[in-house]
Parts: structure tokens; C-alpha cells; sequence
């Protein structure tokens, strides 16, 4: 008995060193690429999908983990009621079956703004919105195109009117009663719009309390608005995949969820190429500003970006410290504490989320690059000092833009939403 | 002569030009008088303008030129108002912020504040308005390159980085600690530092202005917030709210601390990994 089980054993042994011995080339070579120090596993993590906090509430709109107001809000997103034509909504350039983003060069509604959309993944975690970052919440971001002339072409007395005939009911379980307003409370064409005298003028000959109690209804529906869009957040894509199996020591999972040139891509982004500079976190971007040297199209005015917003989003009447907020003084540090010195932001843009990225061509804040590899190789050649140190992308050959073009493509998922 | 010095005193303090008073360079009507200036005659021949720009060449974030006007019968022209735009002609725009133009007599002016916002191609447009007469010439920079540093070259970082979190000022006139409000110190979070400042033997230092200058040496920018600091409740305890770090990396934090009787300033380093 003892004989026996010892032969066995000796030949399963055997048998298993000889398995080891033919898989050895292989699994040695893909250790190198596989295996992660500890300071490379930290930030596999921070960049993994699991490092996502759940969903923030924002502090400046009581309403935004509000499931009824979610509701509200998703049913004004697709209304396009809401606009001077009847035909836009937010999803025209938000469409939901298409990762909530349009795949034109420039925003296009009523007419054409001077911007690509932006992705709507993951918004909720975001501290200043637009390209520009000229709102500093989401709430206050879903209004500014309800009012553009080139986007929703509409105004907040038309939203109360709609607001009233369509979704008394809603709103008021939600805010409180709806105020009573007269048709002669609601012109058609009035908001506080410098750019359009007549509107403007129509708007300030309202009486104050009108005004305010209008203002009031149109920054809740744009809190409802946001109590939506806050909740469209990515699912874990095959890099999430692969990250967690490496945090969990799972070679298989490893190896099943991304394939060795994606793997190469991923330790390019977060070493060589340093694309974690600005691309940080689980949402792959550091919600910065940073001016990277692409240039204005041709046809589009010089575009200043984030210099010219800072002004702005102070004096918007519905930032953090404005009175249609909910947050405590306290709870607006960011716009507190931020930077004022314009000349450090002129022609800089928010860094975008890499979620879902090769979904969204074209791509920069006009569109002006039409696919994820002529981008990759517009931040390779941009010339040695016309480029600042944080735009430093090693010498990248041309295999090595192919390897973080593919590892960019593992970063897409289906996306999740309140339904 | 007053000009003359006026210029030679420019040139020893600020470039090491060479004049060229010896050996005067016509151009028609106008003479250049210094080798490292930059000579233009405005566009209707009014006056000549030579420009030395201090550093040797313009960088990205704040610059300063001197400008030395003459004309045509070569005498300074005194007393002449002038304004100086920086133009990017790619790109179809300026700048925000006005440069400062100051005379300084022989005619030579200074212009200081100009302020090119990115790389590349810039003009300076010099408007020149003098004994009722106006003429403006053109400046070509094709090439103008990032600054590596807000206040200095890029610097690599040194490989023994001190990251203590307690020091003496640089003078040894305090002794100053900080401790974040989130642990480790975050990335991307904006958050809060209590700063203690004491005396070197250890007494608590209050009333005390401190202000705060961070920075990413190796990549010439600074931090994304404008942090405040106030006096906490304890005797020498000091809040810094506002702090914010974009990326992850080398930075350093420079307190500059003025109390009653005593002025010094202490450099924290902080390595910030994800």
C-alpha cells in the first residue's frame, strides 16, 4: 500500500515537473509582462474600477440621490419640449444608445456651438463642468444649454410653462407646490442673457419676486436633471477585469482579460508614456486644466478655455456659494480655494474621462482629431519645448502607440443608468 | 551721454550687450547701436526701435524687454508713449493682461509684465506716440518655449529627497510642522494642513503671517488651488485649507512665515504616489 501510493506520487511529481518544464518558455515570458511591483499594483488600483467611491451627493442640490427627482430628471433629459424648435433635448447631443455622446466634431442643436459634447460617464464625481469648467455642479451645468441659443434655444419662463402644463404633479412630491404664475409671468422670450437685449429686457422688467420664484422652478429642474445624468457611471471593462485579478494574484483571470499587447499598452500608460500624469484615477482623468498645444480649427474664433471661465463660474448665479444652492459655505471649498490666475489657464481644457474613450471619437474640445491613434500620435510629436513637462511621453515608437491604442480600447463598457 | 549710461547700466546689470558706439550700423537714416539688440524701423519710418530682451529670449509666463528708441536725426526720443501688445498671429489672439511700459530717460523704457500665455510663434507690437507722431513696429519671435518652472529652471529630482515633515526655517528662526487632514496625503482631494510653528527651543509662535507657495519642480507648474491660511484656536497653529495636488510626483511645499520680529521660510517635500 505504502509502495504503491509512494510510485504514484513519484510519477505524478514527475509528471508535473515535465508539464512545468514544456509550459516554462511560455509562462516565463508572460511573467515579466504580467507580474506588478507593489508601487505598480498601487496603482493599478487607484486606476480600477473598484476605486470608484459610490455615487457622491452633492452638497449644493438636496435633491441628487433623490430617486424621484432621478426619475424627473430623466424624463426632462429626453423631453424636447424643452426647446424653441420642439425637436432638441438633452439626449440629441446626449444620445443614451450611443454612450450618451454624439460623434460630430462640434455640439450641434439649433445651431452649432464651438464644442465637441462631452461624455457624460461618471459626471456625478466631477468638480468643474465643460470643457471650460465654468460650472462648478452638474445642476448648474444642465441649465447653461436649456438657455443657449445654439443649443435648446429656450428660456426659463418657457421651462415653468412646460414645467406646470406637463409636470405639475412630479415636481411639486419632489420641491414643494409649484408657484402660481399667470401667463403674463411667464413672456415667452425672457432670461438673463447679456448676448440677447430683447430677452434680457423682458426678463428684468419682470418683478423681482417673479423672477426669483422663476429662476427658483428652472434650478430644480436642473437639480432633477442632475439627479439623473449623476447616476450614468461606467461597469467594469475588461482593464478592470484585469486589474482586480492582478491585485488578487489570479494569472488565468489575467490572461483571459486582456491580451499581451494590451498588457504592454497598460504599462506604457502608467510608465514610459506617463499618461497617468493627467489620467488618474478610476475615472481616468484628474478633473484638471491643462492647455496641450492642439490647435483652434480654422473656422472657429480663438478659444481661451478655462482663463476665460474663471470669472465666469464666479459669477454664476447658480454656483456653490449662489443663493439656489443647498450647500454650506463650508461645502464649496473648491470654488473657495480656486486658482484665479487666468494667465495660467489661456487655451487650457478639462481633461476628459478615458472611460468608454474609443467610443467617442472624434475627439479633443473641437473635434478636431478624428480617431484615438492621430491622437496618440499628436501628443508623440509635439516638439521637445514647445510641450510642458507634463505632456512628456518618453520617445514612443510606432509599435508602442499601437499597444496603448489597444490598451485604450479595454477601457470600454456598457454603461449604467437610472432607468 | 545721459543715454548712453542709461543704457550701458541696462546692459551691465541685466544682458552683458556690447554697444556698438564704435562701429555704428546704418540702416538708411537710423542707427543700430548695440550687437545683441533686436533693431526694427517702424513701418513709416519714423523712429528706430532696438529691443534687448532680458534673459536672453522670451519664455512662456512673464517677461521683461528694454526698448531703446531713436530718430531719424539718431537722438533719443524722450518722453514718447508706448504700448506693447504680444500677438500670436497663428492663432489670432493676445493676451489679458497689459504690459507695463516705464521710461527711464535717454530713451530707453522698460517694459515689464508681458505675459505670453503658450508656446509658439509671438509678435510684440510696439506702438510708439512721440512729438505728435505715431508709428508702431513689429517684434517676430517664431519660437517661443515653454518655462520650465514658474520661478526657476525644471529641476530633476534629487534621489535622497528630505520628506520630513517637521524643520527648522532656512535661517533657523522657527521650527515648523504640518500635518494633512487626510492621510496619506492625497491626490486630486482637496483638503486641509494644520502648520505648527514654534520658536527653535519649542514656544508656540501666534500672529504670524504665513503664506504659501507649492510647486511640481520637475514640472514647472503649481498647485491647482489658491490655499488660505488662518490662525487656529491653539497658540501656534495654523490652518491651510484649499491644498490640492493634480498629479502624482515630486512637490514642494514653500511656507514663507513673518511674525513680529522675525522673517524665514521652510521648504516641505512631499513624493505623491497614486
Amino acid at each position: 500500500m505504502n509502495k504503491g501510493n509512494r510510485l504514484i506520487k513519484s510519477i505524478y511529481t514527475t509528471l508535473l515537473i515535465a508539464l512545468i518544464m514544456l509550459l516554462m518558455p511560455a509562462i516565463s515570458w508572460s511573467l515579466d509582462l504580467h507580474t506588478w511591483s507593489e508601487d505598480e499594483k498601487a496603482v493599478l488600483r487607484s486606476l480600477w474600477i473598484g476605486s470608484l467611491p459610490p455615487l457622491p451627493e452633492d452638497p449644493s442640490n438636496k435633491y441628487s440621490a433623490d430617486p424621484k427627482a432621478a426619475d424627473l430628471g430623466r424624463k426632462l433629459f429626453f423631453d424636447s419640449r424643452l426647446s424653441g424648435n420642439l425637436k432638441v433635448s438633452c439626449a440629441t447631443c446626449h444620445p443614451s444608445n450611443m454612450n450618451f455622446a454624439d460623434s460630430l466634431p462640434l455640439a450641434h442643436g439649433i445651431g452649432t456651438t464651438t464644442r465637441r459634447t462631452m461624455p457624460l460617464i461618471g459626471t456625478a464625481y466631477s468638480t468643474w463642468l465643460f470643457w471650460d469648467g465654468r460650472k462648478d455642479s452638474l445642476w448648474a451645468q444642465a441649465l447653461g444649454p436649456i438657455e443657449s441659443p445654439v443649443e435648446h434655444g429656450f428660456t426659463r419662463t418657457q421651462c415653468a410653462s412646460v414645467i406646470m402644463e406637463h409636470y405639475k404633479k412630479e415636481y411639486s412630491e419632489i420641491f414643494g407646490p409649484l408657484p402660481d404664475f399667470s401667463e403674463r409671468d411667464l413672456p415667452l422670450q425672457a432670461k438673463p442673457s447679456a448676448d440677447e437685449p430683447v430677452a434680457l429686457k423682458a426678463w428684468i422688467t419682470l418683478p423681482r419676486e417673479k423672477r426669483e420664484a422663476i429662476t427658483g422652478v428652472y434650478a430644480n429642474m436642473g437639480k432633477a436633471i442632475a439627479a439623473f445624468v449623476g447616476t450614468i457611471v461606467p461597469t467594469p471593462s475588461r482593464f478592470d477585469l484585469y486589474a482586480e485579478a492582478a491585485l488578487r494574484g489570479n494569472p488565468s483571470a489575467m490572461l483571459a482579460a486582456m491580451t499581451n499587447d494590451e498588457v504592454k499598452g497598460l504599462r506604457l500608460f502608467i510608465g514610459k508614456a506617463k499618461c497617468t500624469n493627467c489620467h488618474s484615477g478610476p475615472l481616468f482623468t484628474n478633473g484638471g486644466f491643462h492647455n496641450v498645444g492642439v490647435p483652434q480649427p480654422e473656422k472657429l474664433p480663438p478659444d481661451s478655455g478655462r482663463s476665460d471661465a474663471i470669472a465666469k463660474v464666479l459669477a454664476d448665479e447658480f454656483n456653490c456659494l449662489g443663493i439656489y444652492s443647498d450647500a454650506k459655505r463650508s461645502d464649496c471649498a473648491e470654488l473657495r480655494f480656486m486658482d484665479t490666475a487666468t494667465y495660467k489657464y489661456f487655451g487650457a481644457f478639462k481633461t476628459p474621462t478615458l472611460r468608454n474613450v474609443a467610443e467617442r471619437a472624434p475627439y479633443m474640445h473641437a473635434g478636431q482629431i478624428p480617431s484615438l491613434r492621430k491622437v496618440l500620435e499628436f501628443y508623440r510629436d509635439l516638439k521637445p519645448g514647445q510641450r510642458a513637462a507634463d505632456l512628456e511621453h518618453g520617445d514612443l515608437t510606432d509599435p508602442e502607440l499601437e499597444q496603448l491604442d489597444a490598451f485604450l480600447r479595454t477601457l470600454s463598457s456598457p454603461l449604467k443608468f437610472a432607468e | 551721454m545721459r543715454f548712453f549710461y542709461a543704457v550701458v547700466s541696462v546692459c551691465l546689470v541685466f544682458s552683458g550687450c556690447k554697444t556698438m558706439e564704435e562701429s555704428p550700423q546704418k540702416h538708411g537714416a537710423f542707427t543700430r547701436h548695440y550687437e545683441s539688440s533686436l533693431f526694427q524701423v517702424t513701418k513709416m519710418g519714423m523712429f528706430s526701435v532696438e529691443m534687448v530682451v532680458r534673459e536672453h529670449d522670451l519664455r512662456t509666463g512673464v517677461n521683461t524687454v528694454d526698448l531703446i528708441l531713436h530718430d531719424k536725426n539718431d537722438k533719443d526720443v524722450i518722453g514718447a508713449r508706448i504700448e506693447v501688445t504680444p500677438w500670436m498671429p497663428d492663432m489670432g489672439h493676445g493676451v489679458f493682461e497689459k504690459p507695463s511700459v516705464k521710461e527711464k530717460g535717454g530713451g530707453l523704457y522698460t517694459v515689464e509684465n508681458i505675459i505670453l500665455t503658450m508656446s509658439g510663434r509671438w509678435e510684440l507690437r510696439v506702438s510708439v506716440t512721440a512729438d505728435g507722431m505715431k508709428d508702431s513696429a513689429a517684434f517676430d519671435f517664431p519660437d517661443v518655449k515653454v518655462d520650465r518652472g514658474h520661478d526657476h529652471k525644471m529641476v530633476e529630482s534629487p534621489t535622497d529627497l528630505d520628506l520630513s515633515t517637521e524643520k527648522l526655517t532656512e535661517h533657523g528662526e522657527f521650527r515648523v510642522s504640518y500635518k494633512s487632514s487626510a492621510a496619506p496625503v492625497p491626490i486630486n482631494m482637496i483638503h486641509t494642513w494644520q502648520v505648527r510653528l514654534k520658536t527653535p527651543d519649542g514656544s508656540s509662535v501666534s500672529g504670524a503671517h504665513i503664506s504659501l507657495d507649492g510647486d511640481m519642480p520637475e514640472h514647472g507648474h503649481g498647485l491647482p488651488t489658491e490655499p488660505e491660511v488662518s490662525e487656529g484656536v491653539e497658540q501656534g497653529l495654523y490652518l491651510v485649507e484649499g491644498i490640492k495636488f493634480s498629479m502624482p510626483g515630486w512637490w514642494v511645499m514653500k511656507f514663507n512665515i513673518k511674525s513680529a520680529n522675525k522673517a524665514d521660510s521652510v521648504t516641505f517635500n512631499l513624493l505623491l504616489k497614486e
